[in-house]
């Protein structure tokens, strides 16, 4: 295809690239006068309308190569080597060699940019019509057809073009701000689209209703994707190939099926069981030791030597090339000396799953455990729980009409026991940490009552109180999701961990707070704790910082602890080994667990270990609870199917995507709720009838828990009820 | 709306308060508010019995009527638009005030302005130039303006421009000679008065100024929006302008409002120093001669004018940036 | 408590207690190096802080020259009239028309000065503290109240009301001086506190210290106040460079009672004797106006590099501790409400 001289050096690219757009030869990005590497060596092609997907651990250098590919490294990283395009005419291009006016050209209209955040990509005083007007006049196109082929863009992601373009960014929510930014970097129709984590601030069902978007556009508009994330099973559905990098410098490269199902770098290997998945067996979901090194000191040899447990004095010496390691597998290309033992000694867990699963046998042993925990008095008991904010009004509204009103947890229901697990699972704005910071009494309900022990916590000190109020706030503890902000920075860890000792032991000396604070990090894995008593928050690695916080609640030897999203802001080779510390010391301390999540696989993880339930929320209620094992295997809800769909798994069966199970993709407005069943608007099988009726929260028959569907009770008028517009008329009642 | 409504409504309110906030302050004077005043009238030959009558035709307020009553009179008086009469000046304090305030106002928006767009400029064009030579002179420069009052402006531009080099006048509003119209004579001659205090307190303002944009200008320029724009090709005048510009300024819109009180304060010294012919000049006249209706009118005035000043500058606020939406003024 | 409150003495706390115990000299020490040791490091490491440093205690030396009568003090024909500045090194800045050694003039009210800005300074920023971090933290009626109040403190313009009072109450005192002419520079200052305060509260850390049952005044203090310091400490700056302005600029014209001269006063019978109309008196303006700009510049450019203190980065950078790695920003971050 190419037709330059330097098309030559073949070694460096991939060999299963018939017809590359990009080919990017031994593109390297230094700082500090070529002292430092954030990219290194990377030489890679990139085939025309294929999804490429890249993964690696934050601080890997992934976003140095996503800048790369644009010529947009940011100042004052230095760009050596060779980046070629292809053009579809067939005439060829150096992005490095390009002029200015020629590269401002190249940009947005051959090759664009997704970034992550679509918050801080959009300019805040600018309408969304005005980014794409701009970006169209500056490109020479006409503003109303590029304006029309942006509505198309709009519609094809599920938006309404004219309100979106009449909005300013902080108008829109999240979700749509990301999918906005996706039509405005393909306003101009380019041939490549780089996305560098465009949907890691979302939540999962966001990011997986984007993907199956991206996957329509590609095919819709003819694109090249350049996919670049820290969440391997996430791109795993989308991508035709996959890349992984380590410490700046490409670890393997091949074909999705290859990577996930025969990787051959122990790092791959490693990831792929480190991730929490809702199919594999979880004894075998193995944390990664260590943490990847900073750019200044990059280990000798093979880079990943000092986490590998195959590693030999070859690799501590040799630095491995990135190459095609069998011959009759010509794709595939890793960076490992020893990539036989790899594939043998590590084995993957993913696509085992097996049907382990037996539905009747489940339900006999969780509703035992679950009666073995009714017993006595629960540790907390929600009745009728109403969270209602209202909004901020003015003058002149308070005499007209209601206030509008956010019902962020509307009349909830929900016990807890001692040593309880349970986790709450729902998307954004669905109300899940509003009730689990009701939960621990940090936010007063509306309605209904919250109690602890028996002793409604919001009257306690009063006159015929049993508990006192400093107890149960002593007693109900919290993690908050980013353990950075959750540190006072301006703090030492000693200050930081002495303050809950003030609560629980007002007598206890200097030196014995010390000596408390001292075992209890060497417990959460801080060791030596001298090395970090006089450190600043800043000077911790985010899983030191969350390890900081865990250590901060448990001083304070609580009673439950709300941990919210307490792993989503931690590397992903991490997580597991967090998760394990909490329900280590969970047992150990005799604590209840409330946990957080929008990701059904960490809840998964955290209920089947800690033999807990999952509550799912949709838009403040409760809509379906049970064990991890039964809503995995046999959602009643069909809200829980979606989040289930929205789970990305490592099963290269189930990996081809099938439509979403849902009509909508944005929540509703929580001011004014759907009628009837909430979940209407979006459900698959919505009647006639789930729009004037709600349906209640009831005991389902074969299986434990409780679920709020119409359609488990077969007698029911949904069954004679028509489907609302959009829904699939499938299903006939159960038996 | 509403928003707008309440805030207007809170002008009154404001007005209400100073008023009995300087009737108050009229108590407090040394002697209480009529023993000097009473001297100075007996001083004068007013005649022992009219001296009474003579107060009240002065400062609207009956001196043997109890506090309450003198409280509603002066209160009456000020929604009448009726602020008594200069002792001083023997004219009623309106009439001084009305000629008075457009000076000031003249004074201060032009000034305010001027610094405001030199000072971004200058700004602007350092954070730019972030650590060039250019970058570390001019922040140098804007921290030593910072340490300079605005009056020593004055007086050094004064001493040289004014009284050695005779370029600018050193007194009054206009020329004598002048008649009040529109012509081409009459501006040149407001100008040219006008012309050394406006360029003394422009220049003491526009420091800070610039310190602030180059700080917000850093900010902005370092935010991923700006990064987008420049991939998406926009030509560098309209990132300049539309990014970061626009957002570099904004957060400094507030500040005006602060600002906007310490300049008005400041035209006090201003105004005696160049004997500008304003509320300012006049206060301290007043202050000089013992002359409280004319100092409480004056001092009644410049607040009012700092109030609706603030309130317009509040209110267009919400229609700069779109973030804001009305009723939050959490910006100050 | 009670039961519960046990368990955790069940756990092995193993760790040696010899690596842990410290003696109240270690303690000591280290409380020195923490407030004093790597301030005066970080402080002294930014050329603006280090040369503010040196011109502020250029003036803390004249004050503590007046306070031990090591100079002169001014009076009338000491010398004679308009000696030009470093005519002779007796007088070294020259004297008045009537013969007053400058200098002597300038150190005579050094303290005054000093003690007004310090009172101004700690009046209006002390008083925007209370009242911005009450109002932000407590948020509700008390917040209503004080918004208002400190509304109705802005829409007074500063110079025009400190006029009238200085008419009422005859200032002469240098601290409550300072006071009157910050009287109402709180309000603004305590709303910018406030909006501080509003997002600090929101922060995890202070949810965190709350759901621990930390009183009130601790997260105030402990939490809240260190994170706003920096932005006090620059705005303490500002106000004393206020409190010089509006006082200098109130004693030329005239306005403050006065017993002795001082910056101000000098600058005005500058002014007014002659200082203006003739270039032989222009040292007479000159010298004044050099004592008070050299001191708000000093001021100036100790609070530019004063944030620094209070950042634990730039400490523990300057201070030579470890560094952790730098961290991309690529965390996901889910889940809000």
């Amino acid at each position: 295809m190419s037709t330059d001289s330097a098309a030559g050096n073949r070694a460096a690219s991939d060999e299963g690239v018939d017809d590359p757009i990009l080919e990017i030869d031994d593109a390297n990005v230094t700082y500090n006068d070529g002292e430092t590497y954030v990219l290194n060596d990377a030489s890679v092609s990139i085939d025309r309308r294929e999804i490429l997907g890249i993964v690696g651990e934050s601080g890997s250098g992934k976003s140095m190569f996503a800048s790369a590919l644009l010529d947009a490294v940011p100042d004052p990283g230095v760009l050596s080597g060779q980046i070629r395009y292809h053009r579809n005419d067939g005439s060829t291009v150096d992005v490095l060699e390009l002029s200015d006016e020629e590269l401002r050209q190249f940009r947005w209209e051959e090759v664009s940019m997704v970034f992550q955040g679509a918050m801080s990509s959009f300019n805040p005083t600018m309408k969304i019509r005005t980014h794409f007007t701009e970006t169209l006049k500056t490109h020479d196109r006409s503003v109303s057809e590029g304006i029309d082929f942006a509505r198309g863009l709009l519609e094809n992601l599920y938006l309404e073009p004219d309100r979106v373009l009449d909005s300013y960014p902080h108008e829109l929510s999240g979700g749509m701000q990301q999918r906005a930014l996706i039509a405005l970097s393909m306003v101009l129709n380019p041939e490549v689209l780089v996305m560098d984590e465009p949907t890691a601030a979302l939540d999962l069902l966001m990011q997986r209703s984007i993907l199956q978007l991206l996957d329509d556009l590609q095919s819709m508009y003819d694109l090249t994707i350049v996919f670049i994330t820290h969440d391997l099973p996430l791109v795993a559905s989308l991508a035709d190939r996959m890349a992984i990098i380590y410490a700046f410098q490409f670890a393997e490269i091949g074909p999705r099926d290859s990577i996930i199902g025969d990787s051959a770098h122990p790092y791959t290997r490693k990831l792929l069981n480190a991730t929490p998945n809702i199919d594999a067996p979880l004894v075998e979901m193995q944390p990664i030791d260590g943490e990847g090194p900073a750019p200044v000191n990059v280990p000798s040899g093979c880079r990943f030597h000092p986490r590998c447990s195959l590693a030999t004095e070859k690799c501590r010496a040799e630095d491995p090339q990135l190459d095609v390691f069998d011959e009759f597998d010509t794709d595939h290309r890793a960076a490992c000396h020893h990539w036989q033992e790899a594939r043998e000694e590590i084995p993957l867990n993913a696509g085992k799953a097996s049907d382990w699963y037996d539905a009747s046998d489940m339900a006999d042993r969780t509703t035992n455990t679950q009666q073995s925990k009714t017993d006595g008095q629960p540790l907390l008991s929600l009745t009728n729980v109403d969270v209602h904010f209202t909004k901020e009004q003015g003058l002149l509204e308070r005499f007209s009409g209601d206030p509008d009103t956010v019902r962020a947890v509307d009349d909830v229901s929900l016990d807890i026991q001692e040593q309880d697990l349970v986790c709450l699972l729902g998307e954004s704005g669905c109300g899940k940490t509003t009730l689990g910071k009701t939960m621990i009494g940090l936010q007063r309900p509306t309605g209904g009552s919250v109690e602890y022990r028996g002793q409604d916590i919001w009257t306690a000190d009063g006159s015929d109180s049993t508990i006192s109020h400093d107890e149960i706030r002593s007693a109900l503890q919290i993690i908050h999701q980013d353990p950075g902000s959750a540190l006072n920075p301006n703090r030492r860890i000693v200050d930081i961990l002495s303050e809950p000792l003030r609560h629980t032991h007002p007598n206890a000396s200097t030196n014995e707070c010390r000596s408390r604070i001292y075992s209890l990090l060497e417990r959460v894995g801080m060791t030596p704790p001298e090395d970090f008593i006089d450190r600043y928050p800043h000077q911790l690695s985010g899983g030191e910082q969350q390890r900081v916080v865990l250590a901060r609640a448990l001083l304070m030897n609580p009673n439950a602890i709300l941990a919210d999203e307490a792993i989503s802001a931690v590397d992903v080779s991490l997580r597991i080994e967090i998760m394990d510390l909490m329900l280590e010391l969970q047992s150990e301390f005799d604590t209840s667990f409330l946990f957080i999540s929008h990701d059904l696989s960490n809840a998964r993880y955290f209920a089947e270990h800690g033999d807990g339930r999952i509550a799912v929320m949709y838009l403040g209620e409760i809509v379906e609870i049970g064990s991890a094992e039964r809503l995995i295997h046999d959602p009643r809800h069909p809200y829980t199917e979606v989040l289930r769909w929205a789970t990305p798994n490592l099963d290269l069966d189930a990996m081809e995507a099938d439509d979403p199970p849902i009509r909508e993709i944005d929540v509703p407005d929580p001011v004014d709720p759907p009628s009837g069943c909430r979940f209407h608007t979006r459900c698959p099988v919505a009647r006639e009838v789930c729009r004037k009726e709600q349906p209640e929260l009831q005991e389902i028959n074969d299986g434990d828990g409780k679920a709020a569907c119409f359609r488990e009770h077969p007698d029911h008028e949904y069954w004679d009820s028509e489907p609302v517009e959009g829904a699939q008329r499938r299903n006939e009642p159960p038996n | 709306m509403n928003y707008y409504l309440r805030r207007t409504l809170r002008i009154p309110l404001t007005v209400f308060a100073v008023a009995t906030l300087s009737f108050g302050l009229i108590r407090l004077l040394p002697g209480g508010p009529f023993t000097q005043l009473r001297v100075q009238l007996l001083r004068q030959g007013v005649p022992a019995e009219q001296v009474d009558a003579r107060i009240q035709a002065l400062q609207n307020i009956r001196p043997d009527a109890p506090l309450w009553q003198q409280y509603l009179d002066y209160l009456v008086g000020v929604v009448q638009l009726d602020l008594g009469e200069s002792i001083s000046y023997g004219t009623p304090v309106l009439e001084i005030i009305a000629r008075a305030l457009p000076w000031t106002v003249l004074l201060v928006v032009v000034s305010t302005v001027l610094m405001f767009v030199i000072g971004v400029l200058i700004g602007a064009v350092q954070a730019y130039w972030e650590g060039s030579i250019f970058d570390t002179v001019f922040s140098g420069g804007s921290i030593f303006l910072m340490a300079v009052p605005y009056y020593i402006f004055a007086v050094v531009g004064l001493f040289f421009l004014g009284y050695q080099l005779r370029l600018f006048p050193t007194g009054n509003a206009v020329a004598r000679t002048v008649e009040a119209g529109f012509t081409l004579q009459y501006f040149t001659s407001v100008l040219h008065h006008a012309a050394l205090p406006i360029i003394a307190f422009t220049i003491g303002g526009i420091g800070s100024t610039a310190l602030n944009m180059r700080s917000n200008s850093i900010q902005v320029l370092g935010r991923e929006y700006v990064e987008v724009a420049r991939l998406r090709g926009l030509s560098d005048g309209r990132i300049a302008t539309r990014y970061v510009a626009q957002n570099a300024i904004l957060p400094m819109y507030t500040g005006l409002l602060l600002l906007l009180g310490f300049r008005l304060g400041g035209t006090v010294v201003l105004e005696e120093i160049f004997s500008y012919p304003g509320l300012g000049y006049y206060l301290i006249n007043a202050v000089n001669a013992n002359d409280y209706p004319l100092m409480m009118g004056c001092f009644l005035v410049i607040t009012v004018t700092l109030v609706v000043a603030v309130c317009i500058a509040d209110l267009t606020y919400g229609l700069i940036d779109p973030r804001i939406s009305a009723g939050d003024t959490d910006g100050y | 408590m009670a039961t519960e409150a046990d368990s955790t003495d069940d756990i092995d706390w193993r760790s040696e207690a010899s690596a842990v115990e410290m003696s109240r000299r270690e303690r000591l020490r280290e409380f020195g190096r923490r407030w004093v040791y790597e301030p005066a490091v970080i402080a002294w490491a930014d050329m603006r802080t280090r040369i503010g440093l040196l011109i502020l205690s250029v003036y803390g030396l004249m004050a503590l020259v007046e306070v031990f009568g090591l100079w002169r003090n001014p009076g009338t024909n000491q010398a004679d009239p308009l000696l030009k500045p470093f005519e002779t090194m007796q007088f070294p800045l020259g004297t008045t028309r009537s013969g007053v050694d400058l200098l002597a003039l300038i150190i005579d009210s050094t303290p005054f000065m000093l003690l007004m800005v310090l009172a101004g300074g700690v009046w209006a920023t002390g008083i925007a503290v209370l009242v911005g971090t009450i109002s932000g933290y407590k948020g509700g009626t008390v917040d209503n109240a004080i918004t208002s109040i400190s509304d109705f403190f802005m829409a007074i313009p500063g110079l025009p009301l400190v006029i009238v009072l200085a008419v009422a109450l005859k200032p002469e005192n240098p601290i409550f001086l300072g006071v009157i002419l910050t009287i109402n520079y709180w309000a603004g200052l305590g709303r910018s506190i406030r909006s501080q305060v509003l997002s600090i509260r929101e922060s995890s850390y202070i949810e965190a210290a709350r759901t621990m049952g930390t009183s009130t005044p601790r997260i105030i203090l402990k939490d809240v106040l260190p994170n706003i310091m920096p932005y006090v400490m620059v705005n303490f700056v500002l106000a004393a460079r206020y409190t010089i302005f509006a006082a200098v600029g109130l004693y030329f014209l005239g306005v403050l009672p006065y017993t002795g001269q001082n910056w101000g006063v000098t600058l005005n019978y500058g002014y007014e004797k002659g200082g203006l109309l003739t270039m032989e008196a222009f040292h007479w303006l000159l010298v004044p106006i050099v004592a008070i700009v050299g001191l708000t510049f000093g001021l100036i450019l100790v609070s530019q590099g004063l944030d620094r203190v209070f950042n634990p980065q730039v400490r523990t950078r300057l201070t030579g501790e470890s560094e952790s790695i730098e961290e991309e920003n690529e965390t996901t971050t889910t889940g809000m409400m």
